[in-house]
């Protein structure tokens, strides 16, 4: 929650529990960013986000909403939304902070390594944030630096060309999203006039990954796959380079264990208590 | 809005649902309801973000139109504090 505090981003959290409940759930996980109280599911219901697959006489679950996340900018508009179909799995605190701030840069610190060939595309690969764990997405961040003067296709290249891409290596400690890619800059070219998507400079793409909570408990995980993209300057394209990458990344058994004090999987004391008054209230409804 | 059927199969070491997520209990009831396909998530990116009423765990009365504007919201609508 610190770096949302420091990156000057706000934070709400509401569900259709009682205010009672979110100051005990607040006091046992230390909790510091804005609890707000729904009990009724007015709110939730206004969002049309209810989860309808529960029945109205399913106490005490019926009222939940679909859980899912807006990030909302400063004139009050919606920028981002982060919702998915298993309710164990959210977004990970990189993807909001990164999504609020707005930010088109890396900021895990991955440098493509300079190499020794000229005119070569340099790409890195690296995790935004500090490990895996299951139910949280993160993202893998592959990095490029294209040499002044040159470029890459973007996807869809033109015919016979290759755009950059990524692929993993099946793995079924992983479930990935669709890859994350930054927009394409118009390039025409002089003799032909065909116009075309690229990527030139420094950019970024990002595979979201959630660690499966199957996986094994291993601490870390060796990721694999391969980038591939297609260089050119204004008068002649390199044939397409793939370049093979091997990654450990550390993985950690749960997002309470991410936590660092261990107490975050603990239920607060008065947890049953509330259940109870949950189920009787709805129930007497 | 195509499908809002839950699905898994179970597998050797668990549910698998139709994104290939395995965990260890079966979707399909009760606060494990999942929607397949595409669900309803509210407004849509670009949209205004509406207003929304309640009372804070305190107790306080809380109208979000006294809080947004001068930074960022990240704004997480979950199932629950209690289970």
């Amino acid at each position: 929650m610190k770096a949302f505090d420091d990156a000057g981003v706000d934070v709400y959290a509401l569900s259709y529990d009682e205010p009672d409940a979110l100051r005990d759930f607040r006091s046992a996980h230390k909790i510091t960013y804005n609890l707000l109280s729904d009990p009724d599911s007015e709110v939730i219901r206004s969002f049309g986000i209810l989860n309808t697959l529960i029945d109205q006489n399913d106490h005490p679950w019926y009222g939940i909403p679909y859980p899912g996340t807006y990030v909302i900018d400063t004139q009050g508009n919606i920028t981002h939304k982060f919702f998915e179909n298993n309710l164990a799995v959210r977004a990970g605190p990189e993807q909001l902070l990164r999504a609020a701030l707005g930010q088109t840069s890396n900021e895990t610190g991955a440098k493509a390594v300079p190499k020794d060939i000229p005119n070569a595309v340099q790409m890195k690969v690296a995790l935004a944030g500090g490990a895996l764990t299951p139910t949280v997405t993160k993202d893998l961040v592959i990095s490029f630096v294209v040499p002044s003067g040159r470029h890459v296709y973007a996807q869809p290249a033109p015919e016979g060309s290759v755009a950059v891409d990524v692929v993993l290596d099946e793995d079924a400690r992983l479930v990935q999203r669709p890859l994350v890619r930054p927009l394409a800059t118009d390039h025409t070219l002089l003799g032909t006039g065909e116009s075309f998507g690229v990527h030139d400079g420094e950019f970024e793409l990002r595979l979201p990954l959630t660690l499966n909570s199957a996986a094994g408990k291993e601490p870390s995980l060796v990721v694999t796959g391969e980038a591939r993209w297609q260089s050119c300057d204004d008068d002649v394209c390199d044939i397409p380079t793939t370049e093979r990458f091997s990654i450990e990344l550390a993985t950690t058994r749960s997002p309470a264990s991410a936590i660092g004090n261990q107490k975050g999987a603990a239920l607060e004391p008065n947890a049953m208590a509330h259940f109870q008054r949950m189920k009787a209230r709805r129930t007497k409804t | 809005m195509t499908n809002l059927e839950t699905r898994a199969t179970e597998v050797e070491n668990g549910w698998q649902d139709h994104d290939g997520f395995v965990g260890p209990f079966r979707p399909g009831n009760g606060p494990r309801s999942d929607p397949a396909g595409e669900f309803p998530t509210g407004p849509a990116v670009g949209d205004r973000f509406p207003n929304v009423v309640s009372n804070t765990a305190d107790g306080v009365a809380f109208n979000s139109q006294d809080h947004l504007g001068p930074r960022p919201v990240v704004f997480i609508f979950f199932r629950s504090a209690v289970w």
